[in-house]
C-alpha cells in the first residue's frame, strides 16, 4: 500500500485541499474521528506556516507501514516542504508559549503533541522540511 | 493512556445511560464528578466529544446522518481547546520546574547568610531576616576579629526577588575578598563601593550600614552608604534616637568617601539596624511611623534581643495581613547589663 | 497601577510632570519617559514630583540611571516638588548631595 498525494500550498485554498487529502487518506487507513481531526489539524498548521512564511511549498501525504513484534503497524506520514527563508532558531519555535501567529497551544509544539513522530530540518535561506507521522492504534 | 481512555469510556456510557433513564440531579452530579476524573486522566476536550459520540452510537444508532456529521464539526471546533489544554499542562509542568529551581536557589542563598550570631560575652545579639517572596534582597553579615571586635553589616539591594539575590552574591564575595585585617567601617565601605560600582548596571545600587563593636571600650563605630537609619536606645534615659550615618549609596560614584561615626554604649543600651522593609511596612491606613516601631521595640525590651526582633516581626507582619511587601531584616545588638 | 506623565517643552529642554507612586511596577514607565530626555546634549530636564507621594528603591534607581546618563551626555537633570517622605529618601541615600533638588517654595 503506497498511496501518496502531493498538494501544492500557495493560498488558503491549498490549505483546505491539503486537509481534504489528509482526511481522505486517514479515513482510508482506518483512523477514527478524533485522530482524523488531529491529522487534519496538524496539516492545517503546517500548511499555514508554509503559506504565511514561505508563500509556497507542498504537503506530501503517504500511508506507511512498519514491522514490529506485534505485527505490521500502519500509519500516515505528512511531509511539509518549502523553499522559504527557513527558521533562524528551531529551538525557539519549538518552545511552548512562542507564537508568532498560531495562538494558544498551536504552532509547531502543538503539531508535535498531536502526532507520534516529529522531525524538522531547516536551513536559513534554503527552506524547511517538517516530517510528522501518526500511527494507527 | 489508551487504557485509561477505555476505562473512561465504559464509565461514561454507564453514567450517561443512568442519567438518560432517570433524568435527575444525581445523574448530573455524577457527570460533574466524572469531569474531574477526565481532567485527572488527562483526557482532552476532543476526546470527551468522542466519548459522547461513541456512547450515542450505542444508545441511538438511528440518529439522522446530519447529527453524526455535526459531531465531526464539533470535534474540529474542540481541537483548538485540546491544543490549548495540552500546552497549558506543559506550561504548568514548566512552572513547577521553575519553582523548584527557585527553591534550590533560595536554599543556596541562605548559605550566604551567617548560620548563627557570633558568641560574644559582652553582647546579646538578635537577628531576623525574612524575604517578601522566596529570594531576598537583604543581606547581613557578622564577623568577629582577633581583638574580639564584632563587625556587623546590613545591606539592602535595590528591588527584590531573583535579580536582587543575584546582586547579593556579589556583595557576599565582595565582603569575603576584603583584606583580612580589621577595616574601619568607612574604609570597608569605600572598598566595597569600588567593587559594586564596577559590577552593576546604571540603575542598580546598594545601601549598607557597617558597624564595628569594640567590647574593650564599648564603642560602636559605624558608617553608612545611604542606608535606612537604625536606632540607638539609651537605657539610662529610656529614649530612642536615630542612628544615622550620612553617605552616598554604593555603586554610584567610584570615589565616594564615607564618614565614620561612633557611639559610647553603656550597659543595657542597644543598637537597632534594619532594612527599609521594616520602616516601609504599609498598612491599610498608610505607612507605619518610625515612632510606632520604637514603641513596639520598647514594648518588648525586657526580652532577649532575639525575642525582641521575633516579636516585632510578628507584630508588623500581622499589621500587614501576613503578607510582606518588601524583604524584612532587623538586627539588635545589646550590651549586657 | 499607572503613572501619570505629562511633558511640557521648555526653552531648552523639557519639564516632566509625574503623578502617582514610583515603584517596581511603574518604574519602567518613568524610565521610558525620562531616560531619552537626558540623552540630548545640553538639554535641561526638570522633573516635577509634586504629585508623587511614594518612591521605592527601584524608582530611586531610575533617577540614579538618569543622573548617570545626564552626566555622560552633558545634559542637566533637576528635581522639584518633593514631598517630605520623598525628600527624606533622597536625603538618606545621599542623593541630595549629588543631584540638583529644588527646595519647595512655600509662597505661591
Amino acid at each position: 500500500m503506497s498511496v501518496q498525494s502531493n498538494v501544492e500550498v500557495h493560498s488558503e485554498w491549498g490549505i483546505v485541499s491539503a486537509r481534504q487529502a489528509g482526511r481522505n487518506l486517514a479515513k482510508e487507513l482506518g483512523f477514527g474521528g478524533v485522530d482524523q481531526a488531529r491529522i487534519t489539524t496538524a496539516i492545517s498548521e503546517l500548511a499555514r506556516n508554509i503559506y504565511l512564511y514561505a508563500e509556497k511549498g507542498e504537503i506530501v501525504l503517504e500511508g506507511i507501514e512498519k514491522k514490529e513484534a506485534g505485527g505490521v503497524h500502519r500509519g500516515l506520514r505528512i511531509v511539509a516542504k518549502d523553499q522559504g527563508p527557513g527558521i533562524k532558531s528551531v529551538r525557539e519555535v519549538m518552545e511552548d508559549g512562542y507564537t508568532t501567529s498560531g495562538g494558544l497551544g498551536a504552532g509547531l509544539p502543538g503539531v508535535k503533541r498531536l502526532m507520534d513522530e516529529f522531525d524538522i530540518d531547516s536551513i536559513t535561506g534554503e527552506g524547511t522540511v517538517i516530517t510528522v507521522v501518526k500511527w494507527l492504534r | 493512556m489508551a487504557d485509561s481512555y477505555r476505562l473512561m469510556q465504559e464509565q461514561y456510557v454507564k453514567i450517561l445511560k443512568t442519567y438518560l433513564e432517570d433524568k435527575n440531579e444525581i445523574g448530573l452530579y455524577q457527570a460533574q464528578q466524572f469531569s474531574k476524573k477526565v481532567l485527572e486522566n488527562q483526557i482532552s476536550p476532543e476526546e470527551v466529544v468522542s466519548l459522547h459520540i461513541e456512547a450515542l452510537e450505542q444508545f441511538y444508532p438511528d440518529l439522522p446522518q446530519g447529527a453524526w456529521d455535526s459531531f465531526d464539526f464539533l470535534i474540529e471546533i474542540m481541537m483548538g481547546y485540546g491544543m490549548a489544554y495540552r500546552e497549558h499542562q506543559i506550561l504548568r509542568d514548566k512552572q513547577k520546574e521553575l519553582e523548584s529551581e527557585i527553591n534550590v536557589a533560595a536554599n543556596m542563598q541562605q548559605t550566604f547568610l551567617p548560620d548563627e550570631v557570633p558568641d560574644v560575652e559582652e553582647l546579646d545579639i538578635g537577628v531576623i531576616s525574612v524575604p517578601a517572596s522566596k529570594m531576598s534582597g537583604d543581606y547581613y553579615h557578622f564577623v568577629k576579629d582577633n581583638n574580639g571586635c564584632v563587625g556587623v553589616a546590613i545591606a539592602d539591594i535595590i528591588g527584590k526577588g531573583v535579580p536582587a539575590a543575584l546582586c547579593m552574591s556579589m556583595i557576599k564575595y565582595g565582603m569575603d575578598s576584603l583584606p583580612e585585617q580589621r577595616l574601619q567601617p568607612g574604609a570597608l565601605l569605600e572598598n566595597l563601593n569600588r567593587v559594586v560600582e564596577q559590577n552593576v548596571a546604571s540603575n542598580m545600587f546598594i545601601t549598607m550600614m557597617y558597624g564595628s563593636y569594640d567590647p574593650r571600650v564599648h564603642h560602636f563605630y559605624y558608617s553608612g552608604a545611604g542606608h535606612e537609619p537604625g536606632f540607638f536606645y539609651n537605657r539610662a534615659e529610656d529614649t530612642f534616637e536615630e542612628l544615622y550615618a550620612k553617605g552616598l549609596v554604593l555603586g554610584l560614584n567610584r570615589d565616594t568617601q564615607f564618614r565614620e561615626y561612633h557611639k559610647k554604649i553603656e550597659p543595657g543600651d542597644f543598637i537597632v539596624l534594619l532594612s527599609d522593609g521594616v520602616t516601609e511596612c504599609r498598612t491599610a491606613e498608610g505607612f507605619i511611623e518610625r515612632e510606632e516601631l520604637t514603641r513596639l521595640i520598647h514594648q518588648y525590651s525586657d526580652l532577649s534581643a532575639q525575642e525582641i526582633v521575633n516579636n516585632v516581626f510578628y507584630q508588623l507582619e500581622k499589621l500587614q495581613g501576613f503578607s510582606l511587601r518588601d524583604d524584612f531584616s532587623l538586627i539588635i545588638l545589646r550590651r549586657k547589663v | 497601577m499607572n503613572l501619570d506623565i505629562r511633558t511640557e517643552e521648555l526653552e531648552r529642554g523639557t519639564l516632566l510632570y509625574i503623578g502617582g507612586e514610583i515603584d517596581a511596577y511603574t518604574a519602567s514607565q518613568l524610565r521610558e519617559a525620562l531616560l531619552p530626555l537626558t540623552e540630548k546634549k545640553g538639554a535641561n530636564v526638570v522633573v516635577d514630583l509634586s504629585n508623587v507621594n511614594y518612591i521605592d528603591s527601584t524608582g530611586l534607581g531610575i533617577f540614579i540611571g538618569a543622573l548617570k546618563s545626564a552626566e555622560s551626555h552633558e545634559s542637566y537633570l533637576k528635581l522639584t516638588g518633593l514631598n517630605e517622605r520623598v525628600k527624606r529618601l533622597f536625603s538618606i541615600t545621599g542623593l541630595d548631595e549629588v543631584m540638583d533638588i529644588e527646595e519647595e517654595e512655600e509662597a505661591q
